[in-house]
């Protein structure tokens, strides 16, 4: 029933809104890393204004690297792997 | 007592520049060798050869240029010349253990690089870490790789493109790939944030 109803409506629009998806798609990376030109953010923020599924998608990536960045633990270095390199150097002099 | 000309520092100069431009770089490094090769004794070799080739060449490196960058670039390097191939292959084993030990066991350590906070509010943290960990752990190297250097040390796309010897293209189409890998291996972590699919 709301098939015909969508139906009804000329498919340009839709198209356009599909293409700036995928764009938009395409850009999380460049977002989410600090790479995106002044020019690909104001495009895409835009986007994510009235596009509920970008906004999502761009929360996830987010997520994503943010559990990397926080909460990866870093392993700690041995306490003699300086001494050892320093040896190693004036060894080989 | 000579001159300095061009280039040439004396015993001294170099290795004072040596340790104040190259060794504060070493956490970062230890733990990129940790991730590539996902043993402590392998890491620990490769950063000493990594520290040895950085100061057998040390002449080449300009005073102010990325020191980090250029001993990832090194250190990635001899992983990729020497070492990948005398390893054993180290993808399917569960280091979230040597990593609890790790995290744990340095009450007596003052080393000042990852004191151990508050061990009550730690361990939810310790259980997130974990998952990343052993999803990170999972993936083939090029992928940890561009992670690593992308979301741990914060390379930008040049730099990265720079140690790894690749153009920023494949730097990106590479960490997309990497990230695509890591999300399914998170996926169910990711469930249980309250994220479908
Ligand atoms: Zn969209």
């Amino acid at each position: 029933m709301e098939s015909k109803f969508t139906e009804a409506y000329p498919k340009a629009p839709d198209e356009t809104r599909q293409a700036d998806c995928e764009k938009v798609s395409g850009m999380l990376d460049l977002m989410i890393d600090g790479e995106a030109s002044s020019e690909e953010q104001t495009f895409f923020n835009h986007h994510i204004e009235e596009c509920v599924s970008c906004f999502e998608n761009h929360q996830k990536q987010k997520l994503l690297k943010g559990l990397v960045t926080g909460h990866l633990k870093r392993v700690i270095v041995p306490k003699s792997l300086v001494q050892s390199i320093k040896a190693r150097i004036q060894e080989t002099l | 007592m000579s001159d300095q000309t061009g280039k040439q520092l004396s015993k001294e100069e170099k290795d004072a520049r040596f340790e104040a431009e190259l060794l504060p770089v070493l956490d970062p490094l230890y733990n990129f060798a940790y991730r590539l090769t996902l043993d402590e004794d392998d890491a620990n070799d490769l950063v000493q050869e990594t520290y040895l080739k950085a100061y057998r060449f040390f002449d080449y490196f300009e005073q102010g240029t990325n020191a980090k960058a250029w001993l990832f670039r090194i250190l990635k390097n001899s992983f990729i010349n020497e070492f990948r191939k005398k390893s054993k292959q180290p993808a399917k084993v569960d280091y979230s253990e040597v990593e609890g030990y790790y995290n744990t066991d340095d009450v007596e350590g003052e080393s000042g690089v990852a004191s151990t906070t508050d061990m009550r509010t730690e361990s939810v943290q310790d259980l997130i870490g974990d998952e990343v960990a052993s999803a990170l752990n999972a993936l083939p190297v090029d992928f940890r790789t561009v992670i690593i250097l992308c979301d741990l040390e914060g390379f930008t796309y040049e730099e990265m493109a720079k140690i790894l010897d690749i153009p920023i293209g494949t730097v990106r189409s590479r960490l997309h790939r990497a990230r695509n890998s890591l999300k399914e291996k998170l996926e169910k972590y990711a469930k249980s944030m309250g994220y479908n699919s």
